[in-house]
């Protein structure tokens, strides 16, 4: 018999029999609910041999079984997040029993019951956007002929110049954009700038945003957005959503 | 068994790509970059009985490997320009220098004390 450990998805209230029943856990085990008092977590069995002290560290290495843990981690939070509110854990929060989870549920009760409130009827929504204008290169695009060292260094002055009032002008773009979605929102967060290699996109990400919204005020604010992106004919706006509320359900 | 949402369905994210036509939007799976932005630098961070430095790992491992291959499908896309931006690539760079020297006192050290020379 493999040792188990019980993999915890996600912190929820208000879940009642059957609410999970059609969505299985990691591996195909099924999820299940651990209670204390009105708080629940949802949890599912876990080897050890797969997930235990010795295994994760390797695993964590294998970017395809990465993969394959947040996809399922991130089904099982939508899916109680479609049912009720859910303040989600981060990857790979496993205990030995369930009455460690109770435990837990009990020291954090305060803490997680505020997470709850603070996300209630709330989705999240990312907001992306990039810069569609060209950005000066290190090269003249026009032909004419450097005559003069003089010359030379003015035509690096005056792209350098160039550049720098691109880079203002982007600045302003994403400030706008971000200032301009948070009037429908609850709260609103800038996350790390994706790297070009990450975002799959070409074009230079100016906004990473992260916004907790109201559902009774999703569309409004998908309307804001796509008025934006009329204004903004040198940017590309892409919204994503509702995710589950990842970015906002911290403990505080 | 029936199941009556409570709350507004979450519903599988989706892209509205706004430069777009609306008919061409849908849903369509996250991006795995997304997924693990929000699944391994978000969410709520409590100890577990299994302990894992996270930090470890998703600083280095997970995102330099996220980046090789992202960049294999960016090439094949044919996306590149910025294999020449040095602002991008000072830290392959150093990777790669690293790699070399280590290459190196390696052989140095396989062919001997390394005070024999080459041959």
């Amino acid at each position: 018999v493999t040792a188990t450990g019980r993999y915890l998805f996600a912190v929820t209230r208000g879940l009642v029999d059957g609410d999970l029943a059609d969505v299985t856990g990691l591996r195909g085990a099924p999820l299940e609910v651990v209670e204390r008092d009105g708080l629940q977590g949802v949890v599912c069995d876990v080897s050890l041999d797969e997930f235990g002290e010795e295994a994760l560290p390797r695993n964590l290495e294998d970017l395809a079984w990465v993969e394959e843990v947040a996809r399922s981690h991130d089904d099982v939070v939508r899916a109680v997040a479609s049912r009720a509110t859910v303040a989600p854990m981060r990857l790979v929060t496993i205990y030995a029993s369930d009455t460690s989870v109770q435990g837990q549920l009990d020291d954090l009760r305060g803490k997680l019951l505020a997470a709850l409130d603070r996300v209630e009827d709330c989705g999240e929504w990312s907001v992306k956007v990039y810069s569609t204008s060209a950005v000066p290169g290190p090269t003249a695009p026009t032909g004419e002929k450097v005559t003069s060292g003089a010359a030379y260094l003015q035509r690096k002055r005056d792209q350098a110049e160039a550049r720098r009032t691109a880079d203002d002008h982007v600045v302003q773009v994403a400030e706008q954009v971000y200032a301009a979605l948070s009037e429908y929102v609850t709260a609103g967060r800038r996350l790390a700038l994706q790297d070009p290699r990450l975002s799959g996109r070409a074009e230079m990400m100016i906004l990473n945003a992260a916004y907790l919204v109201p559902h009774n005020s999703s569309e409004a604010f998908q309307a804001t957005a796509e008025t934006l992106s009329e204004r903004y004919s040198d940017a590309a706006i892409e919204v994503q959503g509702p995710w589950p509320p990842y970015s906002f359900a911290m403990l505080e | 068994m029936t199941q009556t949402p409570r709350s507004p369905a979450t519903s599988r994210p989706y892209t509205t790509s706004l430069e777009q036509s609306p008919t061409s939007s849908g849903p369509a799976p996250a991006n795995l970059a997304d997924i693990l932005e929000r699944v391994l630098d978000k969410g709520i961070i409590i100890a577990g009985d299994i302990k894992v430095n996270l930090l470890d790992i998703e600083l280095l491992t997970i995102k330099i490997r996220l980046l090789i291959v992202s960049v294999d499908k960016a090439q094949e896309m044919g996306i590149d320009w910025w294999r020449n931006d040095p602002m991008l690539n000072t830290g392959a760079q150093k990777l790669a220098d690293e790699n070399k020297e280590l290459k190196e006192r390696l052989e140095a050290l396989e062919s001997g004390s390394g005070d024999r020379g080459s041959s």
